[in-house]
């Protein structure tokens, strides 16, 4: 399940990424999972990020996921698990490649309810069902960062690709590794 | 006399954007469209000038529901265009792949889109809180057919593990038992679905079209095989365009297809039509439960016939991995690129039904240009032909009724207009 790098993703070794690989200084654990599709412009940020941590020695305890469209299936995966952090593109109002890290009850994931897609269904519906079973993580982190371009095309947008390091360097942050 | 104006925009619980406009004014049908609204995917773009063995890893990110599908079609298409012979254990291991794959997308289109129609809900939302047992057998079945998937492809979506000519990752045999154990155990549960099915109210509704497949003599076909159409006519795979014949409609983004008929179906109940005699028996029997024999001519049935395929699915999951264990798994040689390109056409019958890649590789290994004809393009025309066959049958009831029977009979299809985004949109509290 640990997330590998695939052939014909672009080259992003934390070394070019100013990344260093973190010491376990007090970290819980945890899985973080991109999700996200890579054919969708910046939609595929959140796999774009988890390719990176998968490069970093990291400690065991600490999964790393690339979800990719699973939609529904995310409720299985994260099941049992006490701490998720979710990687997405989310449409925050802000500049593209800038990202938040929330908790799931600080903000709301408008939609319409009652309508849920299978197909499309993403970290919404898959949270929203998981409360729904009363299934869902003690805590789960949604780290959002706004897109430039969700146009079928792959590759990301040049200021997102440019984020990637900050967004990582947040997460290792959240996850109590190597804080900077 | 009737007047009706069915407008449904963004047909609900199906994938991308569909729209179904449906006019009659006095009693005369005057319009009867599903209008998509498909984002141009640029299949061709995206693999043009790409190594061979990228092809794979970006098609199976096309869809989540359809990974392994697409990534398998893409396979079949590069190793014929270059002339790559797979062994036997890649088979069998494919189709168990296969098969995982195949109960996950059923699972989820059974219990998540059409049970919550039939028990009047509006969706699995309010069902995980009326029926939670229902949503945690679903859960619980995805989650089976998730770790199959898992266990052979390296990942739960998107198989990363499935290459050129084999495979880089084996199972364990130790694996492979502790699998089988648990698809045993899932016998009860594909029992509990077929008794939920069982007293579901199926639409009455009835018009036959042209069904096509997949086909091989010795065997239910997903993988390879020829194209077979149930007015009996069968092509080798290399002729798809034969049968597939797109064309354009005014009032559709997607292109349309057609063969013998007005119009033809693929999917479960096109498979189940034409390929029943080699279904397991314990799918037979399945089949019986739901008083389905060939030839099934209720487009609802589809849905039905996807429980079926589930119950075939864990059966020959359960075969392939005795096959698998007495044989041993084996290290294999990996391909390697003899600098000879081609041309080739691969497909596999996907949870939505027949799909085509085709492929031209040069002698670098570039592929120079990509074709992909999904299942629910061929599916359009049938599924207007349908809504045109199933409205004035129904137009006596209101019209919430009618709009409500007409986004069942498209969800039937378990249509896939568009993979769509996961963008979230979120607002603070």
């Amino acid at each position: 399940m640990v997330a590998q790098g695939e052939s014909g993703a672009q080259d992003r070794h934390p070394a070019a990424l100013g990344v260093l690989t973190p010491a376990p200084v007090s970290h819980s654990p945890a899985m973080v999972v991109g999700v996200g599709n890579p054919l969708r412009g910046d939609d595929g940020v959140g796999v774009a990020v988890v390719e990176n941590l998968a490069r970093l020695a990291l400690p065991e305890d600490v999964q790393i996921v690339d979800g990719g469209t699973l939609g529904l299936g995310l409720v299985n995966l994260i099941e049992g698990v006490r701490r998720v952090l979710l990687v997405d593109a989310a449409d925050l109002g802000r500049e593209p490649g800038e990202h938040m890290c929330w908790r799931l009850a600080e903000a709301r994931l408008p939609g319409e309810d009652g309508h849920l897609s299978v197909h499309s269904a993403g970290v919404r519906d898959a949270l929203l069902l998981a409360q729904a079973l009363d299934c869902l993580p003690e805590d789960v982190v949604i780290v959002g960062v706004q897109p430039a371009n969700l146009e079928w095309n792959t590759g990301l947008s040049p200021r997102v690709q440019a984020a990637l390091p900050q967004i990582t360097q947040a997460i290792l942050a959240e996850l109590g590794l190597g804080a900077q | 006399m009737t007047t009706v104006n069915v407008n449904v925009h963004h047909l609900t619980r199906v994938e991308g954007h569909g729209n179904i406009v449906v006019d009659v004014k006095n009693g005369e049908l005057l319009k009867c469209q599903l209008e998509i609204v498909e984002a141009p995917r640029f299949f061709e773009a995206m693999l043009r000038g790409r190594p061979y063995h990228e092809a794979s890893h970006i098609t199976s990110r096309i869809c989540g529901i359809c990974a392994t599908g697409h990534a398998t079609a893409s396979l079949r298409a590069t190793e014929t265009a270059l002339g790559v012979e797979v062994s036997e254990q890649t088979e069998l291991l494919r189709k168990l792949l296969f098969h995982g794959e195949m109960i996950d997308s059923h699972v989820l289109h059974v219990y998540m889109l059409v049970a919550p129609d039939f028990l009047g809900v509006g969706s699995v939302l309010p069902l995980a809180t009326s029926h939670p047992e229902v949503v945690h057998r679903a859960l619980r079945i995805k989650k089976l057919s998730g770790d199959l998937c898992a266990m052979i492809s390296g990942r739960h979506t998107h198989p990363i593990a499935m290459t050129v000519g084999g495979f880089t990752h084996l199972p364990t045999t130790k694996e492979l038992l502790d699998m089988r154990e648990r698809l045993v155990a899932a016998r009860e549960d594909m029992d509990e679905t077929l008794a939920l099915l069982k007293q579901l109210p199926w639409p009455e509704f009835e018009r036959e079209t042209e069904y096509v497949s997949l086909q091989k003599e010795d065997e239910y076909a997903f993988i390879d095989g020829r194209v077979a159409t149930s007015d009996g006519f069968v092509y080798e795979i290399p002729d798809y365009r034969r049968v597939t014949n797109e064309y354009l409609v005014p009032h559709s983004t997607a292109k349309h297809t057609k063969h013998n008929r007005e119009s033809y179906m693929v999917g479960a109940l096109a498979r189940f039509n034409n390929n029943y005699d080699l279904l397991h028996p314990r799918a037979k029997a399945a089949a019986e439960e739901l008083g389905m024999q060939p030839l099934v001519t209720n487009s609802f049935l589809n849905s039905a016939a996807q429980a079926v395929e589930m119950v075939h699915c864990v059966e020959d999951s359960i075969r392939l991995i005795d096959e698998l264990v007495d044989r041993g798994i084996h290290e294999q040689p990996r391909y390697e690129f003899e600098g000879r390109g081609g041309e080739g056409v691969g497909s596999c019958d996907v949870p939505r039904g027949i799909l085509f890649h085709n492929y031209v590789i040069d002698d670098e290994g570039k592929i120079q240009e990509a074709n992909c004809i999904i299942p629910t393009g061929q599916n359009y025309a049938n599924m207007e032909a349908d809504m045109r066959a199933l409205v004035p049958q129904i137009l006596d009831r209101p019209q919430e009724e009618i709009t409500h029977m007409m986004e069942m009979l498209i969800r039937a299809y378990d249509p896939c207009i568009s993979c769509s985004t996961h963008f979230l949109d979120v607002e603070f509290v």
